[in-house]
C-alpha cells in the first residue's frame, strides 16, 4: 500500500508531521486545530497557483507572471466593482477571467512564438503590474491607497466559514482535486506529462503539444486570478502590489514539492504538501518567536536540501540502472 | 536502494537540526511562561510575562529600526519581552500575516504602524477577539480597531510646525511668497490633515502666501527625484518648498543640490529623519527641518502596549506616568478629526517634537 505512494511524497508527510509535533512542542497552541485552519488564508493564494504552475514545469516551462496577476486581478475587481459599479460577483468573473487571458498571451507567445518561457514570463511579469498599476492611476485611486469600500458578502470568501471549516481549507482541497482529477484521471493529464518527458516524441505521436503548453499557462493564469479574488477579499482592498512578494514561494512549493524543474516529472500531491509545509513553518517558527523577516532563511534551507536530494536520487536512479540493465540484457 | 534511504535518513536528520535550532531560539521564554495572569500589576513576575509584537511598516528603514530601538531598551527596562517583526517588503499581506501569527501564538498586546488605513480591520478585529490588545503608532489604523493610537503631533501641531518652520527662515514671512506642498500622496490620511490644517495656518496668519502647487512622490525615492527637479523647473520665483514626507524631503533637498540652489535661493523644510538630512544641513542646502523623537515614540507605544495588557485600563483622560518620558494624557479621537469616539479608544500625543539645524543635529542617531 505504502509502496505505491512515491517516495518524495511520503518523504514530505513525514516533514509535515515532524513539523506539526516540532512546533507542537515549542508552542502547544500551535495545535490549536483552529489556528492551523485558519493560518491556510496566508499561504492559500501560493497554494493555488502553484498547483497550476506545477502543470506548466511538467511541461518544460515556467511561470514567473502570477504574482503580478495576482494584482492585475485584484485591481480588476476594484475597478469593475467600485469605481464602475458593476456587481461584484460578475466584476470577480471578471477578473479571473482576466487572469486567464494573461495566461492565453504568455502560453501563446511560448507554444506558438517559441520564445523561451523564462523571458515571456518575466516580461509578463513586468507587464501585468505596470497595466495594474496604470489602472489604479486611470481610476483616479492613487496606487499607495488602493481601492476599498467592498461589501461584506466579498470579504465573506475569505473569511467565511462552511460547517466549521474556513473557504480558505475548502478552496485549497478543491483546487487540489480540480488539478488531481486533470492530471491523474484524464488525457490530457498524460499529455502534459508526455510532452515534458519528450515534446518531440509526443509531437510525432500525433499530440497537438502547442495547444497543451499552451492551455498549462491558461490554467495558471486562471489559477491566479482565483487567488487575486481570494486576497482581496482577505485584505480588503484592491491594490497593484498585491502579490508581488509571492514569485519565490510559488516556485519554492512546486520545487520542494518534487517536480523536476526541468520537466517531465512530478505531481500536484507533492506541491500540496510541500504549500502546507511551507506555510506552517511560517507560521510556527513565526509563534515560536522567530522574526519574519528571518524566515526565509529556513525555507531557503529546505529548499536547497530538497533539490540537492532531488538531483542526487536522480542521478542514483540512474546510475542504478547502468548497473543493472547490461545484467539484465544479457541474462 | 539501500544508499538512498541512507540520505534520506541523513536528510531528515538535518531538517529535525534546522527545526531543534529553531526552538533552542525561545527556550528560555517558554520556560518562564508560567500561569499567573496579567491582572497583577506590581511585580517584575507578571512583567516578565507580557509579550508585546511591535510591527514597524517595513523593517530596514532608519526610522522604524530606531523606532524599534526605543521600544527594546524600554522593554529592557521594565522588564517585558518585546518581539520586533516586519517584513522588508511593507505590504498589507505581510502586516496581515503577522497580526495573525502575534494573535495565534499568544501575545498579549500588539503595537503596528499600520501601511494601510483600512486593509488590516479583519486581522484587527480578531486580535481583539482573541483579548490582544492594540496600540497603533506613526500611521493609525481605524479608530474601532485599536485602543490608543501613539501619534506624533496632531494636525494643529504639525501643520503649524511646518509653516512656522520655513516662516522663520524668510527675511520678510509677512511678504507675498510662493509656497509648493511636495509629499507621498493625494489620499495618505496623515500627511493631508497636517498639510489640511496648515493651509487654514497660513491664511489666517500669513495671508499673503501663494500656494502654487502640490506635487506627490508616491514613497518612491526615484520619482521624487523627478519630481523635486520639476518643481524647480516649472516654478523659478518659488520661495519655499514644504514636504512633510521622509521620502519626499530627502529627495527635495538633493534635487535642490544637483541644481546648485542653496538655503538662500529656496527655502526647504519639512520632516524626515535626521540622519537622512544631515548632509543637506551641513552643505547649507537647507538649514532645519522637524520630526518628532522616533526612539521615544516607539518607547511610549511598547509600554502603553504593556500597561494595557497588565490588565489597566485607559479611558479618554486618564493619565499615566511613562518611564524616561514623563506623564502622558489620553485625549479624545477627535484631536486627530476623526468622528468615532470611544471610552476606551482614544491618542496619546508625543510630549514634544523636534527641529533639527545645524546646532543640533549630531546630537541625533535616528
Amino acid at each position: 500500500m505504502l509502496g505505491k505512494i512515491p517516495k518524495w511524497n511520503l518523504m514530505l508527510g513525514f516533514i509535515l508531521i515532524t513539523e506539526i509535533i516540532i512546533f507542537g512542542l515549542i508552542n502547544p497552541r500551535f495545535l490549536n486545530i483552529t489556528i492551523l485552519l485558519n493560518s491556510f488564508n496566508d499561504f492559500i493564494g501560493i497554494a493555488i497557483i502553484a498547483f497550476f504552475v506545477t502543470f506548466v514545469v511538467i511541461t518544460g516551462g515556467i511561470d514567473i507572471s502570477g504574482g503580478a496577476i495576482i494584482g492585475l486581478t485584484s485591481v480588476v475587481i476594484g475597478i469593475l466593482s467600485q469605481v464602475i459599479g458593476i456587481n461584484i460577483w460578475i466584476s470577480i468573473i471578471l477578473a479571473i477571467l482576466v487572469g486567464g487571458l494573461c495566461g492565453l498571451l504568455n502560453g501563446m507567445l511560448i507554444a506558438y512564438g517559441r520564445v523561451q518561457a523564462m523571458v515571456i514570463t518575466l516580461g509578463g511579469m513586468l507587464l501585468y503590474s505596470g497595466v495594474a498599476i496604470v489602472f489604479v492611476g486611470l481610476s483616479g485611486v492613487s496606487t499607495y491607497e488602493g481601492i476599498s469600500g467592498f461589501p461584506q458578502q466579498f470579504s465573506n470568501i475569505a473569511y467565511g466559514k462552511l460547517l466549521g471549516i474556513p473557504h480558505s481549507v475548502l478552496l485549497f482541497f478543491i483546487m487540489f482535486a480540480i488539478a488531481y482529477v486533470l492530471l491523474y484521471w484524464t488525457r490530457y493529464g498524460r499529455y502534459i506529462y508526455l510532452t515534458g518527458i519528450n515534446q518531440r516524441a509526443a509531437e510525432y505521436a500525433g499530440i497537438n503539444t502547442k495547444k497543451i503548453i499552451t492551455s498549462t499557462y491558461v490554467l495558471s493564469g486562471l489559477s491566479a486570478g482565483v487567488a487575486g479574488v481570494m486576497l482581496t477579499s482577505y485584505l480588503g482592498s484592491s491594490r497593484a502590489d498585491f502579490g508581488a512578494e509571492y514569485l519565490m514561494p510559488i516556485l519554492t512549493v512546486v520545487v520542494l514539492g518534487g517536480t523536476l524543474i526541468t520537466g517531465g516529472k512530478g505531481g500536484v500531491v507533492g506541491t500540496a504538501l510541500a504549500s502546507i509545509i511551507v506555510g506552517f513553518l511560517q507560521i510556527g517558527l513565526q509563534m515560536g518567536g522567530v522574526s519574519t523577516q528571518y524566515i526565509g532563511l529556513s525555507t531557503g534551507l529546505l529548499l536547497i536540501i530538497s533539490a540537492a536530494f532531488l538531483g542526487i536520487s536522480a542521478d542514483f536512479k540512474s546510475s542504478i540502472k547502468r548497473i543493472i540493465s547490461p545484467q539484465k540484457n544479457s541474462a | 536502494m539501500r544508499k538512498k534511504s541512507n540520505i534520506l535518513k541523513t536528510l531528515f536528520g538535518i531538517v529535525l537540526l534546522v527545526f531543534l535550532l529553531a526552538a533552542c531560539n525561545t527556550n528560555d521564554d517558554g520556560a518562564t511562561k508560567d500561569t499567573s495572569d496579567g491582572s497583577d500589576s506590581s511585580g517584575n513576575e507578571a512583567a516578565s510575562d507580557i509579550e508585546v509584537v511591535f510591527i514597524p511598516k517595513m523593517t530596514g528603514n532608519a526610522f522604524f529600526e530606531s523606532g524599534n530601538n526605543g521600544a527594546q531598551a524600554m522593554a529592557e527596562e521594565i522588564g517585558f519581552e518585546v518581539k520586533y517583526d516586519g517584513t522588508p517588503e511593507g505590504t498589507v499581506a505581510n502586516q496581515v500575516q503577522i497580526i495573525n501569527s502575534a494573535v495565534s501564538s499568544g501575545a498579549d498586546a500588539i503595537a503596528i504602524s499600520s501601511v494601510t488605513s483600512d486593509g488590516l480591520n479583519q486581522a484587527l478585529q480578531n486580535a481583539l477577539d482573541a483579548g490582544v490588545k492594540v496600540v497603533t503608532w506613526d500611521s493609525d489604523v481605524d479608530p474601532e480597531y485599536r485602543t490608543v493610537y501613539i501619534n506624533q503631533g496632531t494636525p494643529e501641531i504639525l501643520g503649524a510646525m511646518l509653516v512656522d518652520m520655513a516662516a522663520e527662515q524668510m527675511d520678510d514671512p509677512n511678504a507675498e511668497q510662493q509656497v509648493a506642498w511636495f509629499y507621498s500622496s493625494p489620499t495618505v490620511p496623515d500627511q493631508n490633515s497636517w498639510v489640511d490644517y496648515a493651509e487654514t495656518y497660513i491664511a489666517e496668519k500669513y495671508p499673503n502666501w501663494e500656494m502654487v502647487t502640490k506635487q506627490f512622490g508616491e514613497g518612491d525615492e526615484q520619482l521624487s527625484l523627478q519630481i523635486g527637479e520639476s518643481i524647480i523647473d516649472s516654478y523659478p520665483d518659488l520661495d519655499a518648498v514644504i514636504a512633510p514626507d521622509s521620502t519626499a524631503l530627502p529627495a527635495m533637498a538633493q534635487a535642490a543640490e544637483n541644481k546648485g540652489l542653496t538655503a538662500e535661493d529656496l527655502i526647504i523644510t519639512g520632516f524626515a529623519s535626521p540622519n537622512s538630512m544631515r548632509q543637506f544641513i551641513e552643505n547649507g542646502t537647507i538649514l532645519n527641518h522637524g520630526l518628532w523623537d522616533v526612539t521615544d515614540q516607539g518607547a511610549l507605544a511598547v509600554y502603553i502596549a504593556y500597561y494595557l495588557a497588565q490588565g489597566n485600563e485607559l479611558k479618554v483622560g486618564d493619565t499615566v506616568d511613562v518611564p524616561n518620558i514623563g506623564e502622558v494624557t489620553v485625549e479624545p479621537n477627535s484631536v486627530q478629526g476623526y468622528d468615532y469616539e470611544a471610552e476606551d479608544s482614544g491618542i496619546i500625543v508625543l510630549p514634544e517634537r523636534i527641529v533639527f539645524t545645524k546646532d543640533n543635529t549630531n546630537d541625533f542617531d535616528f
